[in-house]
């Protein structure tokens, strides 16, 4: 990632004009990062729960990385983990679980954010 | 839309202010539709048609989970939300905002109108910048941790005590290095957030990050932030710099708690 952070620097310097829209995003990884858990939440007519959302950015993460990234880095932990693998207790049970895990992430996460805010 | 037709619902994708028809004609949005606009007063829902085979309550809980469905729904939503900031001052909407037809995408407009108004006026003339500050793995030290073995007791104490406090005070200036970058790039930002750093398993970084932030930034500053950026990112060698922008406000279009 260093390596194509080093790229990303040295791009800055060629992007002129700019616009404020900017460039299309590279990867999924980018736009996902960009889009999910972002923007004006306003309940519409369908209820979606934003807690899916928040659970899905997790699990698509770790997709994302298992796509990209994770077998030339030899990382494959996530396979092993049960509560990041579908098991045969199918999607319900899997769930549970994250939400309880995002729960106990987001308790702290919301400490640090507001702490460091400064807005 | 009316009522009328209950197999198809609104999705909205952002709230602008005087975004003008023109902006919208040329872009194709979700399902290959049209983009529409919802008016009240100045305020500009940008929404298209979605089936509700695809976008209802269940359909979109099974969809969610849909890798392909979902890269598609984002890029769609995102191009969208690009396209009209170019264009007006545009607040994105939270992915999957639908409503039932255009009465209630009024409907919302109304009940929010203070609301919207107050993050238009913050993020007008501005776009995000995200930073990301990394410090690269400590190199190994001279000495090897497997020579321990061979150091007697108090030996051993003293060489850790020396790697604590090189590692302390390696921490202690890579905070610097961060602080410094942060504390410059605000100078030039009308707002700026700190995110909580990425997981490194996740990302797939290497080091520590030690500054994950967005910034809004005014676009007579767009040039200016991105030559100090590109200067940051070849300055100090303790870190590595990354930085992607300009785009719209997704960071800042988030309502006041009411």
């Amino acid at each position: 990632m260093s390596e194509a952070m080093g790229r990303s620097a040295a791009r800055v310097q060629d992007t002129a004009p700019l616009s404020r829209s900017g460039p299309e995003p590279a990867s999924l990884a980018d736009i996902l990062e960009r889009v999910l858990d972002k923007g004006i939440i306003i309940a519409g007519d369908i209820r979606v729960n934003l807690l899916d959302i928040e659970l899905l950015t997790i699990k698509l993460r770790l997709l994302v990385v298992s796509v990209d990234k994770a077998e030339e880095m030899g990382i494959d932990w996530w396979r092993h983990d049960p509560m990041l693998t579908v098991g045969e207790r199918g999607m319900e049970e899997e769930n549970r679980q994250l939400r309880a895990r995002v729960a106990e992430l987001e308790g702290r996460g919301d400490e640090q954010e507001e702490a460091r805010d400064d807005r | 839309m009316t009522a009328d037709d209950q197999s198809r619902a609104r999705y909205l994708y952002a709230v602008c202010r005087g975004l003008e028809r023109s902006a919208i004609e040329d872009v194709t949005a979700l399902d290959g539709q049209p983009l529409d606009a919802v008016c009240h007063q100045d305020l500009v829902a940008v929404v298209s048609t979605v089936p509700l085979e695809e976008f209802g309550e269940e359909a979109l809980r099974r969809n969610l989970e849909d890798l392909a469905w979902l890269e598609e729904t984002v890029r769609v939503h995102d191009e969208v939300i690009r396209a009209v900031s170019n264009r007006a001052p545009t607040a994105p909407m939270r992915l999957a905002t639908i409503c039932f037809d255009d009465a209630a995408v009024r409907a919302r407009l109304r009940e929010w109108y203070v609301d919207l108004t107050h993050v238009l006026d913050r993020i007008e003339g501005c776009a995000e910048w995200s930073v990301k500050v990394v410090a690269e793995a400590a190199e190994p030290g001279p000495e090897d941790p497997t020579s321990a073995e061979v150091l007697n007791g108090a030996d051993y104490l003293r060489r850790k005590k020396v790697e604590a406090e090189r590692r302390a005070a390696r921490d202690s200036s890579v905070a610097e290095a961060a602080s410094r970058i942060h504390d410059a790039l605000v100078l030039l930002a009308k707002a700026s957030r700190i995110l909580p750093a990425q997981d490194p398993r996740l990302s797939g970084h290497r080091g520590t990050m030690v500054l994950n932030a967005a910034y809004l930034v005014p676009d007579e500053e767009q040039e200016a932030f991105a030559a100090l950026v590109a200067r940051l990112c070849t300055g100090d060698d303790r870190v590595v710099v990354d930085s992607r922008g300009p785009w719209p406000p997704y960071s800042f279009a988030m309502l006041e708690p009411r």
